[in-house]
């Protein structure tokens, strides 16, 4: 299997400007959300890259690219269907490729030398089959994601046989608990994915099949499991979702602290924390 | 609505109990496609586990056994590679997906639907497998195990009783003892999971607790057969020990406890895991196992070690030795931990169904497998286990019918006397026959027709069901012999009704023997667990029960003596003596002075400590050797001294053997030396054996094939050769088979595999019954060569010696094989090939786990014992190989047999040369019409190919039409291009094969004139270097299988000649197809192909 075919999510309600949003990379150097995320998918050795977003809101990003542009497409999710319909709006530019799938508004940080989606890339490749990166998320976050329940089959990978989306508790503990995890701990996507063609087969039975409502990506994978060898790739490093409250700080704190700046901020943070701390004692 | 999904979930028996046969007999193809799209939806929508299940062992019937019958079903088609491909990684969805395309846009047909089959019915399985899994898992008191990944979640602790020791005496041991079970009718089989979870009211076995005692062994009265110890040990390790596998180990590391394939102690480790003590959640977590130890004894620097012990009890006893040992462990660990509150004596109910529980999930863990009902040596006496239909409260409510777990209803006195039960041990011989089975395949079989309804085997399964409550009411009115009469009747019944290879020539013979013998004293017979010739019952007056324990000793004896050539034994037979045990599974805690291992234990453990210096042993250690010599007869310290001093192994008589062997059978150590030195330097191996990348594959068109359907216009020309005396069959039986008996070294040619017309019957029989009756047809008998080889001439020449030739009248030859090959270590780099770069089927993840850590102790192995260096750890026959059936035919020329019969019959021109496997075979006229019409040199027998045809087959190569080796494909994926299969037939002219060959009929008594050409044609024939499976057997039964490296020869090359005129005939498939493996057998009877068979004797 090769991947050579990206697409990112950029067209929900509400998180349309997320992609927009600057931030200073690891180099010191400005960049937006979309040019880091387009980054991470080029380092995956993706050519050809998709962007999902609502209708109008193309010259934007057009111009957001930078010196990728030229891997650039753009597609429109004409009606709010879903984060499924999303994905699926991409499907002729997929055609009968697999495909890297990122979300606009998350922001990765790796924990070793490679990348994230390098990493799912790589693993998808040796598998010939789709990929979910996951990360070990601890139960009281479960009403945030989707998480996966499978068998351990390697180090770090697992076979998927269930997905469900934000899960209670209960849901979890009966299907979603796997070997090897502290109890109330839980394998959530990570917003990232490498993904088949039955992925846009199952989105369009769904989407044909008379139903007008919102279609979750979750509902999708879940049946791929049951269809296909799917896997889930745990992930070292973090991602940080630049939508939620200090999200974009958190993921500019954890760019910062990994980069070239990194002792100029620690520094400046330790004397804002000391001069609280000064403040509040005097 | 489709007529099969209304069968499927009607909620009326009397619907959902019709069978899938009687529907698709009526059925045309396009019915039975109508009906396959209508399942698929079905399995694919329903939520419920039964439906689903269903409906894919249906797909797989159909497309198995009803759709390649129809009209419209074309014979020919190629499977798509990128879906076999998928089948063999378990992707069973994916593979049906390409498949069923295939399907729609080629059309149906043979192949497709065979791959189809395949793939329905893998999945089925591995749905069923999941479904057990997901319940063993969250059955009441697993759940935890399964959460816990780290020490600081870990609840586990042991007794005080069991950390409290007096200044420099030893921990004190925790001691159980278990019986194990033996089942009095287990209802058709019934105790398989899925049987049980589905139809619980039908789910019923009786089952009885017993001692063990060896008969004759010295090892007195009946005793538990199997026993577990566990103490604390001042060593951060957890140390493990089998006293009768001799195996132990000091585990450090998370990652080599959840290694079980790495040495004889999967068993124990499997214990260790299912009773908690390391839970399965911490697999793979990546945490010391130290820190857990720690956190378990509550003493930093402390372990624990487990011991088993089993008593004299040979493997396959089909007592449930292995799940009543695991039982056994797991209890003690559960006791030793506080999850049983009874530290000693016996378990109350509730924890004994933790410790089946944990018992099913143990088996699950080792990648074995037993029954719903195994473990009932836990439990004391005579119970009935029976399934339990799930309700609200139950995990399963919803997803299957019945629980995973049964009840278990112990019969009292008051239901069975005092004097019942002894009269039961007085008249019941217990036996172990010494065959080597394998019950997997028969478990797999009858969850198959179960769910198919099939006809016949559902109305044993509802007669079994109705043995079991008279069984039961001859217990109660103390009817003993009565018992006898309905384990009988259960056998000859629905028992071989629903599985008919649960008996065997093995097995009958002894009963027709014995009831000979003691005739109207002889109440019945009784299979023990999956099948019977190995643990068996034979019931008798109880005046006789002592001559009749002697007698059978010596009649199972003379028996396998009879039959060992052709069939399997692990062992020499044994009889028991037993006791009903009326306590279940006990423990005693032992203390002080009585605080000692059992005998055997430190033989294996003490000589690593004497080693040591003394400053550097710990308190247990010297504890333990104060303990040995305080408690050791004279006897036993001479046993430890020659186990710390092995005497030099006296190995010259069997090194002997083996050269005398080598140089009798016509070992060649020149060429031996030269393959052995290539076979190191790279030269050659598994890699090699293929053809050049470069080189073209082409399938053949239908065109370039003669179909055999149209050899009618050729009959008359090839009845007149047959009654003219121009025709020999030559059956190869040189050949180990070691697919057949996974390299168990019998010989195949002699194996009884199947009742047909009546009787077992071997497979020259059914040869010599078709050249039997073309000898009578054409009123010439026909000559009958049988080629043997070094490891098969004298058994066959011994059987067709007592058995006249299975009433053959014609001329029969045996023709000696006149090379041998000596078997080698396997080189790393082909092992790596075989395991790794060749397409494998995967396994079951657990049991592939297994599978992937055995074959890298087999890696170890060969590494240890010399990469390339000669074999010879086995018994000398087993160190030996043939070397190809390419040797087979030139040998008739050598060993002067061919010489012979031209003698006796000048006007033989032809030769029908088949594999001793291809069943449907014979002198068919019409085919040998066409042969002798078209005046060419050999006419080769060709099948169009189905998904488990793998080896080859007929292509262009390089643009010459040609057999081809599989083994000499340049790519594997080549092969699906192919949709011709060699049947391995070839038709033969004499003197054109002998003109090839440069020589002529006179030239046959020209020894060194018919060696020089023989070598000559070899050196232009290929050598394949391939990989064997050999059996090593050892101590009571027990087998390892090794990887060997081998070569041969095969005939098909011949058709690479240029200067050959070959014929390629395309024959049915119930004449050409052969029988390598045992779990073929199953569909070959059903599908009509036994049938063809018995149409020709």
């Amino acid at each position: 299997m090769h991947i050579k075919k990206a697409v990112i999510t950029a067209a929900a309600q509400g998180q349309r400007t997320l992609p927009m949003q600057t931030l200073i990379d690891e180099q010191g150097a400005d960049r937006s959300v979309l040019s880091l995320i387009i980054q991470e998918a080029v380092r995956a050795g993706i050519d050809e890259i998709c962007v999902v977003v609502w209708p109008g809101d193309q010259e934007s990003y057009s111009k957001l690219a930078g010196n990728t542009a030229g891997r650039l497409r753009f597609v429109e999710q004409a009606e709010p269907r879903g984060y499924g319909h999303a994905v699926y709006c991409a499907r002729n530019f997929t055609g009968s490729d697999p495909f890297l799938h990122l979300v606009g508004d998350h922001i990765y940080v790796g924990a070793g030398g490679r990348g994230c989606a390098q990493q799912l890339v790589e693993v998808a490749a040796a598998q010939d089959c789709a990929v979910s990166a996951v990360q070990i998320t601890r139960e009281n976050l479960l009403p945030y994601y989707g998480a996966v329940g499978g068998q351990r089959v390697g180090s770090g990978i697992y076979r998927i046989d269930t997905v469900i989306e934000k899960p209670t508790p209960t849901e979890a503990e009966q299907s979603l608990v796997v070997p090897g995890l502290r109890s109330g701990q839980y394998l959530c996507f990570y917003g990232m994915h490498v993904l088949t063609t039955a992925v846009m087969d199952i989105l369009d039975e769904r989407l044909n099949d008379g139903a007008n409502g919102r279609i979750t990506l979750s509902s999708a994978l879940a049946e791929l499991a049951r269809r296909e060898q799917y896997l889930a790739l745990v992930q070292a490093g973090r991602r940080f979702d630049v939508g939620v409250k200090y999200g974009l700080l958190y993921a500019q704190l954890a760019i910062a602290l990994a980069g070239h700046d990194r002792d100029q901020v620690l520094s400046h943070l330790l004397e804002v924390v000391a001069e609280r701390q000064s403040g509040a004692a005097a | 609505m489709s007529q099969l999904v209304a069968i499927i979930t009607s909620p009326d028996p009397a619907v959902r109990n019709r069978p899938l046969d009687a529907f698709c007999r009526a059925a045309s193809a396009a019915d039975l496609l109508a009906e396959c799209a209508d399942l698929e939806r079905l399995r694919r929508t329903s939520n419920n586990l039964y439906e689903r299940v269903r409906a894919l062992f249906f797909l797989y019937a159909i497309h198995r056994f009803h759709l390649p019958q129809k009209e419209g079903v074309a014979s020919r088609a190629l499977i798509p590679f990128h879906g076999y491909e998928h089948l063999l990684k378990r992707r069973y969805e994916e593979a049906i997906s390409i498949f069923a395309a295939a399907q729609t846009s080629d059309g149906p047909s043979e192949p497709l639907s065979s791959a189809l089959s395949a793939a329905y019915r893998g999945l089925a399985f591995q749905t069923l497998a999941d479904q057990v899994r997901r319940s063993v898992r969250s059955v009441r008191g697993n759940q935890w195990m399964f959460r816990t990944g780290h020490p600081a979640d870990y609840p586990i602790r042991i007794r005080p009783e069991l950390l409290k020791r007096e200044p420099g005496g030893p921990f004190p041991i925790l001691h159980e003892a278990t019986p194990v079970r033996m089942d009095l009718t287990h209802s058709g089989w019934s105790d398989i999971f899925f049987l049980g979870m589905d139809y619980p009211e039908a789910a019923r076995v009786l089952n009885v607790s017993i001692d063990l005692a060896v008969r004759g062994s010295g090892n007195g009265a009946p005793k538990p057969p199997v026993e577990a110890y566990f103490r604390v040990i001042d060593r951060p390790v957890l140390r493990l020990v089998s006293v009768d596998l001799e195996a132990s180990a000091e585990i450090e590391d998370l990652d080599v406890l959840f290694d079980f394939g790495r040495d004889y102690l999967g068993l124990l480790k499997a214990a260790v895991i299912a009773s908690g003590i390391i839970p399965p959640g911490m697999e793979g977590s990546g945490q010391p196992l130290a820190a857990v130890l720690e956190q378990l004894t509550g003493k930093p620097g402390h372990g624990i070690e487990i011991v088993s012990h089993v008593n004299d009890i040979p493997k396959g006893s089909r007592l449930a030795v292995s799940t009543n040992l695991l039982a056994c462990l797991i209890a003690a660990c559960m006791r030793a931990t506080r999850q049983a509150q009874s530290l000693t004596g016996q378990l109350d109910e509730r924890e004994r169904r933790i410790v089946a529980a944990r018992a099913i999930l143990g088996e699950w863990l080792g990648g074995s497998g037993g029954g719903w009902q195994d473990s009932g040596g836990v439990w004391p006496g005579i119970k009935v286990i029976e399934g339990v239909r799930a309700s609200e409260s139950d995990i399963e409510f919803g997803v299957s019918r019945g629980r995973l777990l049964p009840d278990h209803r112990i019969l009292g006195r008051d239901e069975v006397s005092a004097e019942t039960r002894v009269k039961l041990q007085d008249s019941l011989v217990l036996v172990h026959g010494g065959m080597a089975q394998d019950v997997g395949p028969i478990l797999e079989m009858v969850t198959e027709k179960y769910l198919l309804r099939s006809e016949a085997e559902w109305t044993g399964r509802e007669e079994a069901c109705t043995i079991l409550d008279h069984i039961v009411g001859l217990l109660r009115t103390g009817n003993v012999q009565g018992i006898g009469e309905a384990t009988q009747r259960n056998f000859e019944g629905p028992i071989q009704t629903i599985i008919p290879w649960a008996s065997n020539l093995y097995t009958e013979t002894l009963i027709e023997r014995v009831r000979t013998e003691f005739q109207q004293d002889f109440w019945g017979f009784w299979m023990l667990g999956g099948m019977s010739g190995g643990g068996m019952g034979f019931v008798f007056a109880p005046h006789r029960k002592t001559e009749a324990q002697h007698r059978l000793q010596i009649i199972m004896r003379d028996a396998k003596r009879k039959l060992e050539g052709g069939v399997p034994f692990a062992m020499e037979p044994v009889v028991y003596d037993f006791a009903i045990n009326e306590r279940g599974t006990w423990a005693e805690l032992l203390t002080g002075r009585d605080a000692g291992m059992p005998p055997g234990y430190y033989n294996l453990v003490l000589p690593a400590v004497l080693r040591k210096e003394t400053r550097m042993l710990s308190e247990s250690e010297r504890s333990d050797l104060q303990q040995f010599s305080a408690t050791q007869t004279p006897d036993r310290i001479q046993g430890f001294f020659e186990r710390l001093l092995p005497r030099q192994q006296n190995d010259g008589g069997r090194g002997e053997s083996l050269d005398s062997l080598l140089a009798e059978f016509g070992f060649d150590p020149a060429t031996h030396d030269q393959i052995q030195s290539d076979l190191r330097s790279g030269r050659i191996g598994l890699a090699q054996n293929r053809l050049p990348v470069s080189t073209r594959i082409e399938d053949v068109s239908h065109d370039e094939v003669f179909d055999a359907a149209d050899a009618g216009r050729y009959r008359s020309l090839g009845e007149d050769a047959l009654a003219q005396g121009a025709v020999a069959v030559v059956s190869l039986a040189g050949g180990a088979g070691s697919r057949w008996t996974h390299g168990a070294g019998v010989v195949k040619a002699l194996n009884p595999f199947c009742r047909l017309k009546g009787r077992h019957r071997s497979f020259i029989e059914v040869h010599l019954a078709k050249s039997q009756r073309t000898s009578t047809r054409y009123g010439t008998d026909v000559p009958h060569i049988i080629t043997t080889s070094y490891m098969t001439h004298d058994p066959v020449e011994r059987f067709l010696c007592e058995e006249r030739n299975y009433g053959y009248p014609g001329p029969l030859y045996l023709s000696p094989g006149r090379t041998v090959g000596l078997r080698l270590i396997p080189m790393t780099r082909d092992l790596r090939f075989a395991w790794e770069e060749m397409p494998q089927q995967m396994l079951d993840a657990q049991a592939q786990k297994v599978r992937d850590s055995s074959r890298a102790a087999l890696i170890g192995w060969a590494q240890s014992m010399g990469e390339g260096s000669n074999y010879t750890d086995n018994l000398p026959l087993q160190c030996l190989h043939p070397v190809g059936h390419w040797y087979e035919i030139p040998n008739l020329f050598r060993n002067g047999v061919l010489e012979k019969l031209l003698e006796a019959r000048p006007a033989l021109r032809y030769l029908m040369v088949h594999n001793i496997d291809t069943m449907g075979v014979d002198l068919d006229p019409g085919i040998l019409g066409y042969h002798i019409d078209s005046g060419r040199a050999m006419s080769v027998e060709v099948i169009t190919r189905k998904i488990e045809d793998r080896g080859g087959g007929l292509a262009r190569v390089d643009g010459h039409m040609r057999l081809i080796e599989g083994m000499a494909l340049p790519r594997e994926e080549a092969e699906f291009d192919l949709s011709y299969y060699n049947s391995n037939t070839f038709w033969i002219d004499i003197d054109a094969l002998l003109s090839l060959f440069d020589i002529s009929r006179a030239d046959l008594a020209n020894h060194d004139r018919v060696t020089q050409a023989v070598r000559a044609m070899a050196n232009r024939m290929p050598a394949y270097m391939t990989l064997k499976d050999v059996k090593k057997r050892w101590g009571k039964g027990h087998e390892d299988i090794y990887p060997v490296t081998q070569f041969e020869k095969l005939w098909v090359d011949m058709t690479a000649l240029t200067e050959i005129t070959c014929n390629f005939i395309a024959v049915p498939r119930a004449r050409g197809q052969q029988l390598k493996e045992v779990a073929q057998l199953d569909g070959w009877l059903r599908d009509g192909s036994a049938a063809y068979v018995e149409a020709r004797m």
